[in-house]
């Protein structure tokens, strides 16, 4: 990264004390598409909505929850390309953790060395910090986790999140309906509650996505099919 | 002229100065410790469903047997596995940073691992080091192009066969191949097959011995069946055990207790994490 002629930082302070350009990502993720997480007694859901530029658009090859482990999820709200790239690091961060300890990455390791790769970018030469805020779910032997990462690389562990489009009409909904002794289940409809709530236009399984892990500690994204008979239970 | 070495950059790759060293050093007379070898008998043939692999478990140092029981069938991928010959640190490292590649790549692409992609992997590999990663592998798996089985030698060459043996008892488990092996075998023929080969290298070659691993890989899944023969049993194990008499008397006991510089108070909070 040093070698060309910008072996100095794109993001500076300005005179009030703040980094201008990951205020601006912040903004930039604040314009995405709305994503969501709950963690649960016994599991953790995350959800976005899928909004398709056109129909003409072929849903099915559009996905936006991506599985890092086998027990370890990621959604996201912001620039998609940014997500690609920081999902392949911590594929591979968590794939050379499991090599030199033959054991699956813990949920906080793998965050925290995802937020080193984003706080890396907001302080090299040549480059922009990523215009995505993750939400990282995962079930380790410290039980079901939330984490969200934010393009400064600061990350959080949260009961339930939103970041996105509608993120203080939702958040202000889940605080209502947060409760510590949650199932899976009853998130799942919290879930699609919430996203309900902000959501143009008619919801159905093609145009929102949602991953969940429970006590098997398998994540898994869920199909339309799945998807519209939890909405046919929330109608 | 100054005294600082000029920084020259790493250009990739392995840095031979050392194998010069030793070369040298051996030529003086001083020669380097004998590594582990697996010695071994590894074989794989394919069946009419799929691919079957075997191996025997004796890995040897030197004219050593250091483990009795050890496993050379190598989980590369959940339709790929694969046996190693040669010295074990070499396969074990090999198979686990190919299985690892392999992994990526699955969560990359979104698709099912094939067997000509670990070869690949793996044959690519072990050209780069010339022969210096001593590892003989015999790659067997079932994928949407059907069950292949390959061999992969330490220099990096390969082939495609249905039914191939490598290591030390390779000549006495292809001995039984030749002679017995047909297309179209169906499950329980095939284990038969192999289990004969590996015996064969385990009872007439010296580098391979004890039990008889098989992997059975088809297009539904894949069976490991460890140790599914064991025809080197411990016999007239004593099953009181053994005891060895003291030889030194016994002429004084006294014991004096350390002082206590440690205070345990019952009931106290527990250690922040």
């Amino acid at each position: 990264m040093g070698d060309s002629q910008y072996s100095f930082s794109l993001t500076t302070f300005s005179p009030s004390g703040k980094l201008v350009q990951i205020e601006h990502a912040l903004t930039a993720v604040g314009s995405g598409q709305t994503s969501l997480g709950i963690k649960a007694a016994n599991g953790v859901v995350i959800a976005t909505e899928k909004k398709l530029p056109s129909i003409l658009v072929d849903e099915a090859s559009v996905q936006k929850i991506q599985l890092l482990t086998p027990n370890i999820g990621v959604v996201y709200s912001g620039m998609g390309p940014d997500f690609r790239v920081l999902v392949r690091k911590s594929r591979k961060q968590a794939e050379q953790y499991h090599r030199l300890y033959k054991e699956p990455i813990p949920v906080t390791q793998l965050v925290r060395e995802t937020a080193a790769v984003m706080q890396e970018f907001t302080q090299s030469g040549g480059v922009r910090p990523f215009g995505v805020s993750l939400l990282v779910a995962g079930y380790d032997d410290n039980g079901p986790q939330l984490y969200q990462v934010d393009p400064s690389g600061s990350y959080f562990s949260w009961k339930a999140s939103a970041m996105g489009k509608n993120v203080s009409n939702a958040k202000t909904f889940l605080e209502k309906r947060y409760t510590d002794d949650m199932e899976l289940d009853d998130a799942v409809h919290t879930a699609i509650l919430t996203l309900k709530e902000g959501f143009e236009g008619q919801i159905s399984g093609k145009n929102i996505e949602i991953g969940i892990i429970g006590t098997d500690k398998k994540f898994r994204v869920l199909t339309p099919a799945e998807i519209d008979d939890y909405l046919a239970e929330v109608e | 002229m100054s005294n600082s070495v000029i920084e020259v950059p790493p250009k990739g790759g392995f840095s031979f100065d050392l194998c010069k060293r030793n070369e040298m050093l051996a030529k003086k007379g001083v020669n380097p410790p004998s590594f582990r070898k697996t010695g071994t008998t590894i074989v794989g043939l394919v069946f009419q469903d799929g691919v079957i692999l075997g191996a025997d478990t004796r890995a040897t140092e030197g004219p050593i047997v250091c483990d009795k029981n050890c496993e050379k069938i190598h989980y590369m991928a959940p339709n790929i596995y694969c046996c190693g010959a040669g010295t074990a640190a070499d396969t074990e490292a090999v198979t686990d940073m190919v299985s690892s590649q392999l992994q990526l790549h699955r969560y990359h692409t979104g698709r099912e691992s094939r067997v000509v992609t670990a070869l690949t992997l793996l044959k690519r590999h072990l050209f780069n080091y010339q022969g210096y990663v001593s590892a003989a592998l015999v790659l067997g798996g079932v994928d949407v192009t059907g069950p292949h089985l390959h061999t992969i030698y330490p220099h990096g060459s390969t082939d495609t066969l249905p039914f191939a043996t490598m290591g030390s008892g390779s000549l006495a488990a292809m001995a039984v191949f030749e002679s017995k092996y047909k297309e179209g075998l169906t499950r329980n023929e095939g284990i038969e097959l192999v289990t004969e080969a590996i015996c064969s290298g385990i009872f007439n070659d010296l580098g391979s011995g004890s039990n008889v691993d098989v992997c059975v890989i088809t297009k539904g899944g894949k069976e490991y069946l460890r140790n599914h023969l064991q025809p080197n049993p411990r016999t007239y194990t004593n099953s009181k055990g053994y005891s060895f008499p003291k030889k030194t008397e016994v002429l004084l006991t006294k014991i004096i207790p350390l002082k206590e510089k440690v205070e345990i108070i019952e009931g106290g909070d527990a250690m922040e994490e």
